[in-house]
């Protein structure tokens, strides 16, 4: 008898559970690629995000990323309206270069598609050349054109997308600077926080893609209101091509890694997103290994620190379900942190699909010995029906699993994008190991809180009381 | 600030309306005509134009006002036919609450890929329809075009007749092609126009009485429409249906017996009101539940139009009972919120609305302002605000900062995308749109209202938060 389950749904019988939905996708767990490719554009110095597009997309993802963030969030859009779609959009972006030029003035413009601008064939590169071709000699922003269609892949593409044109555009052959470029992905700025802290640990310089620690984390303060003061700059955008290595942290945003191997040498590692022990472990080995530094005393008792309270907590958590949904890179690794709590990874859920993923959950498979219910490319909607005949304790995902969670009457303990429902979503730590002991304790506690009385202890009396009806009374 | 070229397309540079004053605040050339001072600069703001390219706006797309229309229908499922991010950035965000079917929240997508953009995407939008139908067997399902399904052509009308005739559910077409317009109110209009053409007059009513009414426009968001009914239902008057606040399809299709539409949103439903008016010869009469005297009136004028003898009795037992106790209630409220200053800048219909309830609260309004807002509305502000009231059309965030910054009132009512830029002002902000949390129609509403309000304005909050002098001067230190 092992953790195995014996009628365990892998992926195929899955699909036969799912037979009568094909086709639509009801409650999604993914965004679009402008979604993520502002997200990218949120950690850059002195940048407007410009989404070419109708209205709605700038407005809209401006609501999801203030409402969860809790921050006010610019985003401009070109507005493009019927007229616009006949003749081409191209007025339209001048107009909005223009505008963005005299009024704000940022050093860089991130100029994404959309899936109407891709359609109807606007080719941005051009209009931006056009823009620069009538403006020669004036001391115009930067301007990146971001090709995000909207209808392929998802957010977590686009915020690829984002990092690699980015990078395309400003990267230079300079000298030698000894750092390292860490590619980051959509993480809260809590846990972006951490991994500057651990690179100052390490004595290490980094180079971070993107930096929205203190964007989206502002003080109360007029200059919040003003372009983003922190983020990375455009002289580091451009000093990428001088780093030692660039090390990607989630595996799917690192096209601009490849792309910065490939033409400047810049030696890229793909590796997992630095969550529990084993995947922060390789992430500090990966990094001391690329700048030759060694680790020091501070982060040694940090690790102890983490190992500590995952010791302190292990009898709450041992061998409770979970079920776990959100972006590729995120859950995977999440698994592994529960896993390493001694929770049982029941059911991992994806909006999108990808080889990667699959060969980092076999070896998961492998180290748990266990095989959780995998749903890939699939929905919430999806996700609920699994959890009807495979029932969990608790639920890690964004604001979106409250109506699964209340309707299995189980914690969902929210970590992901979008969280509008509770404050603090910028401050949700779980990366490393200092993000990794805050993550157990606030785990730990939402367990107590739901399974254990307000002594707690696991309600005693009705583990403890027995039945004489059923006795054998023939001895 | 530097000048930039277009090239030879500047010659086609919307003309700014000449403004004889200074500007309000600074801002683009084209955009001054938009912000006037009651008896001042202009007697009415410039409105509804195409939104000014490479501002960051806070108005939406055509679709959106149409979803925000019909989102409410609690039995019905929403499926977006277009890529994934139009579904996932909209779905289950109305704050709109529901007695019974919990469907509407769902957020369903035909999730468009690059092969339907180029092969197109009938076929997966009528299998998606068929799945859903499966799953849910809900009221109606109401399909909604996007951007990119009009651009390449997709006959949602007809997928949707052919899937209705195989599923015999209600499958209806919401035409709402977010570029269509500038103006979001198009969209309203749009998810209307789906009523009445595919739901409203569709069903017999088993015992229609002379009491008959909707409420049009009430979505109960919070809960609002369930402080204006139990009001209505002590008249004596049988309410059908909202329109679409916490409504099932088959009520829905009913509107049609009755014999009075009360209109609540004005802004996106009149138009509803009025279509019905020509098309069954309904009445509507505009009423508003949010504020004392203005659900006073509104229950005085519903109980004229139906001229009967009980219900004029009720009525006024009604009133009597529900304001006995309210003076006495708001007193707290209202001394701490004397002559606060506020700021509106919502949708259409709070921007004329709200002005009286904030004066029955001690409080003046100094500003009031629309994102989607025409010639009818602005005439309706500035009828209610008082002289020197500042009232803008469609500002966009840096403008919204610069006004409130050089107005300063205590208390900004707004939605979620513009709270944070109030919060961070350390103005008090409330939310009267998608995303409040309390119901604020009716009597108790008001009292509702009162508190959210003090609870924004009269925190100790901004006082714990200003900085000390001593942090001010180590600043300085630093700096030099």
């Amino acid at each position: 008898m092992s953790n195995f389950k014996e009628n365990n749904m892998g992926g195929d019988s899955l699909h036969g559970k799912c037979h009568d939905k094909k086709f639509a996708v009801i409650n999604p767990t993914r965004m679009c690629q402008p979604m993520g490719a502002v997200q990218a554009m949120m950690g850059l110095k002195n940048a407007m995000p410009l989404i070419h597009g109708s209205q709605g997309c700038a407005t809209y993802m401006r609501f999801q990323l203030i409402r969860h963030y809790r921050e006010p969030i610019e985003v401009a859009s070109t507005s493009l309206s019927e007229k616009t779609v006949i003749y081409g959009g191209e007025l339209n972006l001048l107009k909005a270069l223009k505008n963005i030029s005299e009024k704000q003035n940022p050093e860089i413009i991130g100029v994404m598609s959309t899936c109407l601008t891709e359609t109807i064939g606007d080719d941005v590169n051009g209009m931006i050349k056009k823009f620069k071709d009538v403006n020669i000699g004036k001391n115009l922003p930067a301007m990146v054109s971001i090709p995000t269609p909207s209808y392929a892949g998802s957010h977590v593409e686009g915020y690829d997308k984002a990092v690699l044109s980015l990078i395309k555009h400003f990267a230079r052959k300079m000298i030698p600077n000894n750092k390292i470029n860490i590619i980051l992905g959509n993480l809260s700025p809590s846990n972006l926080a951490e991994i500057k802290n651990i690179m100052k640990d390490l004595n290490v310089e980094p180079i971070l893609l993107t930096d929205a620690s203190e964007n989206l984390d502002a003080p109360l303060t007029e200059e919040t209101l003003e372009l983003h003061k922190f983020g990375t700059s455009l002289e580091e955008l451009r000093d990428t091509a001088n780093s030692n290595a660039t090390i990607s942290v989630t595996k799917h945003n690192d096209s601009g890694a490849k792309y910065l191997e490939k033409v400047f040498g810049v030696k890229s590692i793909s590796g997992s997103m630095p969550i529990g022990i084993k995947n922060t472990d390789a992430f500090i080995k990966s990094i001391s290994d690329a700048m030759n530094v060694s680790i020091p005393k501070k982060i040694i008792r940090d690790r102890g620190r983490l190992s500590d309270v995952l010791v302190d907590a292990h009898a709450y958590n041992y061998r409770r379900k979970v079920a776990i949904f959100g972006d590729v890179d995120m859950v995977i690794a999440m698994a592994r942190f529960t896993h390493e709590m001694g929770m049982i990874v029941e059911v991992l859920c994806v909006g999108t699909e990808s080889p990667r993923f699959k060969k980092d959950l076999n070896e998961l498979i492998d180290d748990m010995n266990h095989k959780p219910i995998v749903l890939e490319n699939k929905d919430l909607h999806d996700f609920g029906m699994v959890l009807e005949s495979n029932p969990v304790d608790l639920i890690i995902g964004n604001a979106y699993g409250a109506q699964i969670a209340n309707r299995f009457n189980i914690p969902l303990f929210r970590v992901g994008f979008p969280i509008f429902d509770r404050i603090g979503a910028q401050r949700i730590s779980f990366i490393g190991y200092n993000g990794g002991i805050k993550f157990v304790d606030a785990i730990t506690n939402t367990i107590i809180d739901f399974y254990y009385d307000e002594e707690g202890y696991k309600f005693a009396d009705k583990k403890l009381s027995f039945d004489t009806q059923s006795f054998e009374t023939h001895i | 600030m530097k000048e930039v070229s277009i090239g030879k397309n500047d010659i086609f540079e919307q003309k700014p309306m000449k403004s004889p004053t200074d500007p309000i605040i600074d801002t683009f050339k084209s955009r001054e005509s938009h912000i006037c001072v009651k008896s001042g600069n202009l007697s009415l703001p410039q409105c509804d134009t195409p939104g000014t390219p490479g501002t960051v706006t806070q108005r939406t797309c055509v679709f959106g006002g149409a979803r925000i229309v019909l989102m409410p229908i609690t039995d019905a499922l929403h499926l977006v036919h277009g890529p994934i991010g139009c579904a996932s950035c909209t779905w289950d965000i109305r704050g709109s609450k529901s007695s019974g079917s919990k469907l509407y929240r769902h957020g369903c997508s035909s999730d468009l890929t690059e092969k339907d953009i180029i092969f197109g995407g009938e076929r997966k939008l009528y299998d998606s329809i068929i799945d859903l139908h499966k799953l849910h067997d809900p009221g109606a399902i109401f399909v909604y075009a996007t951007c990119v399904s009009g651009v390449i052509g997709d006959d949602i009308k007809s997928v949707c007749k052919q899937a209705e005739k195989i599923t015999g559910c209600r499958v209806i077409p919401v035409e709402s092609e977010g570029f269509q317009h500038h103006n979001k109110t198009k969209g309203h209009w749009i998810g209307c126009d789906a009523l009445l053409d595919h739901v409203i007059g569709t069903s017999v009513h088993e015992n229609p009485t002379k009491y008959d009414i909707n409420i049009v426009g009430e979505f109960n968001v919070a809960g609002d429409l369930w402080g204006i009914r139990p009001l209505l239902s002590y008249l004596g008057l049988n309410i059908i249906t909202a329109i679409t606040g916490d409504s099932k399809i088959d009520d829905i299709s009913k509107a049609h017996y009755a014999k009075l539409n009360i209109v609540q949103c004005q802004k996106s439903s009149n138009y509803l009101a009025k279509k019905m008016e020509k098309k069954y010869d309904i009445p509507s009469l505009k009423v508003n539940f949010f504020g004392i005297s203005s659900t006073i009136n509104s229950i005085t004028e519903i109980v004229e139009f139906f001229d009967d003898d009980e219900m004029k009795m009720k009525a006024e037992v009604l009133i009597t009972n529900m304001t006995k106790n309210l003076d006495e209630e708001l007193e707290e409220y209202r001394q701490r919120l004397k002559n606060k200053t506020v700021a509106l800048y919502a949708g259409g219909n709070k921007s004329w609305s709200l002005v009286r309830s904030f004066e029955e609260l001690g409080m003046e309004v100094i500003l009031s302002g629309t994102k989607n807002g025409m010639k009818e509305d602005y005439e309706r502000i500035m009828g209610v605000v008082k002289e020197g009231t500042v009232v803008v059309d469609d500002a966009n965030s840096d403008e919204l900062m610069k006004l409130l910054k050089k107005y300063n009132p205590d208390l900004l009512i707004s939605g979620a995308k513009e709270k944070y830029i109030a919060l961070k002002l350390k103005i008090g902000f409330c939310d009267f749109n998608h995303d409040r949390i309390s119901a604020f129609a009716g009597f108790k509403g008001f009292l509702e209202f009162a508190k959210e309000v003090d609870a924004a304005v009269s925190t100790n909050v901004w006082d714990t938060v200003k900085t000390p002098n001593f942090f001010l001067k180590n600043d300085q230190n630093c700096k030099s």
